[in-house]
């Protein structure tokens, strides 16, 4: 039981990492909370549903659709609203309130477009086109079963998800510190005023890691409906809070703090859940208070904080 | 505009939640010609810096730079046509060494390849012995100077210096006094935001008095303490809003 949760919680932490990522990389970026980031993630799944529904198209191909389509809303969306916020005398709350109306439009337009029953796509989905693709090509199928790690067996799209997550984080980290873009967001991470005085174009560089990260939470939308079971128009409000805690206890503003926070959260949360279950759902909420209280800076502290 | 004149400010206006912190300033700098900004607290001196260098955009008025007109352009298009500024607080990235904070600036400021050779500039300002420190380990006489020198390696027509000489001891003010002028001689155009009239004496060659967001006197600083408004402005009284 113990070994199955510490490895559940390891792959599920990955996939919290991945939905926390972009909400860090905003925030570290511009300082501006984005309240919709679940919403996006809610609007990646229904996309991942969609096409799946509609055209049959398997999941792990709706990763690339997601990615390019939401980054693309999320620049125009950037430069709508958030150079008027940084422009404001406190942009940190006004991007609360600002995102927390974005957020219940969002939800509100979803679920006259969706409807509020629950949807679901069958896990063993997730990935076949891909292995009747290997099998077509080697002559030998893989199974679309259970996958056995150290004795424990684990459905295969939380491999999927997990593995997947951990791409996303390592494309990520390139990103950030092996390309000239990523070097200039670290810059602008670090002291906008001064990326500004040095001829750094900071509103370019805050539109794409918005639209990165707006992006980066549609594909953690498109592995919702396997590791959170269901989805539904509602789900973005949570989605939203469990980001939260794994960024405040990953280090608000550094997205590779995002990783370590979502591992934790990962195990405590799949220990809760085989533990004491009914308390699970309370997780996020008491993690965020006991870490704002204990270590405000996160776990990763404040040293690299800035990035 | 002048042909000498490399900066031009007409009816510059700029309103922070319904207070007029420029209101309507006019004045004028020369190509070469070091410019003292000064005025009591609160008077639109470091307003005038910030819209200068596009870190706020005005509501109204004109900003001419080297025959263009630049007011609302974002700060870092000013940054590479030439316009470059310091902080009262210097504000460099911290985890990178001084040497690398002058590297960022020349990559990304403008500058012209080879144009600014980062040693060279990070010696010139006494920073060669700690130009492989973190920005973070300097004290604040050397985080000024590191400022300064990520403003020169965007090789700047017009410096606008903001309350550089604060926190400076007197050797330290001869100093920089003697760069700033030295810059000048090399065609640089300047303006010196200070509180501290002596340094404001020794560098520059004309001072504008601001007051409540506008220009109210025009002239060397000699001229500017037998100014009646002036000295009413200074001793209390003449702050009108």
């Amino acid at each position: 039981m113990l070994t199955y949760s510490l490895l559940a919680g390891l792959l599920f932490g990955l996939y919290f990492s991945l939905v926390g990522l972009g909400l860090n990389l905003v925030f570290g970026v511009m300082r501006i909370v984005n309240l919709a980031h679940g919403d996006f993630l809610m609007l990646g799944a229904y996309c991942a549903f969609w096409l799946y529904t509609l055209f049959g198209v398997d999941p792990v191909f709706a990763i690339p659709v997601a990615f390019v389509l939401f980054g693309l809303v999320g620049l125009p969306l950037y430069y709508l609203l958030v150079p008027r916020l940084l422009a404001a005398r406190d942009p940190e709350m006004l991007s609360i309130i600002l995102f927390f109306g974005l957020s219940q439009v969002i939800e509100a337009l979803a679920t006259i477009a969706f409807g509020t029953s629950e949807q679901s796509i069958p896990g063993g989905d997730l990935g076949r086109a891909l292995r009747e693709g290997w099998g077509r090509l080697t002559g030998h199928e893989i199974e679309s079963g259970p996958v056995e790690i150290f004795g424990q067996s684990f459905p295969s799209a939380w491999i999927i998800s997990g593995v997947a997550s951990l791409i996303a984080v390592a494309l990520v980290y390139l990103y950030l510190y092996r390309t000239r873009t990523g070097y200039l967001t670290r810059a602008v991470m670090s002291r906008r005023d001064e990326a500004l005085a040095t001829g750094i174009d900071v509103n370019r560089v805050s539109a794409i890691a918005f639209g990165i990260g707006i992006a980066l939470a549609a594909v953690g939308g498109v592995f919702a409906p396997f590791m959170l079971g269901s989805i539904t128009p509602a789900m973005g409000v949570d989605s939203t809070v469990v980001s939260f805690a794994v960024i405040v206890m990953g280090s608000l503003g550094n997205p590779l703090g995002t990783v370590l926070g979502g591992l934790v959260y990962g195990v405590s949360y799949m220990l809760v859940q085989s533990y004491l279950s009914s308390w699970a759902n309370l997780l996020p909420y008491l993690l965020l208070i006991a870490i704002l209280l204990v270590r405000p800076s996160g776990l990763l502290g404040k040293r690299v904080r800035l990035a | 505009m002048s042909p000498d004149d490399i900066l031009r400010i007409d009816g510059l206006t700029k309103i922070f939640f319904g207070f007029r912190a420029l209101d309507g300033l006019s004045l004028h700098v020369s190509r070469g010609e070091i410019l003292g900004l000064v005025g009591p607290n609160g008077s639109g001196k470091t307003t005038c810096i910030n819209v200068v260098s596009g870190l706020y955009a005005p509501e109204d008025g004109s900003i001419r730079f080297d025959g263009a007109e630049v007011a609302g352009l974002a700060q870092h298009k000013l940054v590479h046509r030439g316009i470059n500024r310091t902080f009262q607080v210097p504000k460099p990235f911290m985890q990178l060494s001084a040497r690398e904070n002058v590297e960022v600036a020349i990559a990304y400021g403008g500058a012209r390849q080879g144009e600014v050779d980062a040693a060279a500039l990070l010696g010139s300002l006494n920073l060669d012995a700690v130009a492989n420190r973190p920005a973070a380990e300097l004290n604040s006489a050397q985080q000024k100077m590191l400022d300064l020198a990520r403003a020169l390696a965007t090789k700047p027509k017009l410096l606008l210096v903001d309350e550089l000489a604060a926190g400076l001891n007197p050797a330290e003010l001869d100093w920089v006094a003697a760069k700033l002028k030295e810059f000048a001689r090399s065609g640089m155009s300047i303006i010196v935001v200070e509180h501290l009239m002596g340094f404001i004496e020794q560098v520059t060659d004309r001072v504008v008095v601001m007051n409540a967001g506008k220009e109210i006197f025009g002239g060397t600083l000699g001229e500017a303490v037998q100014d009646k408004q002036v000295v009413e402005v200074f001793l209390g009284g003449g702050h009108a809003h």
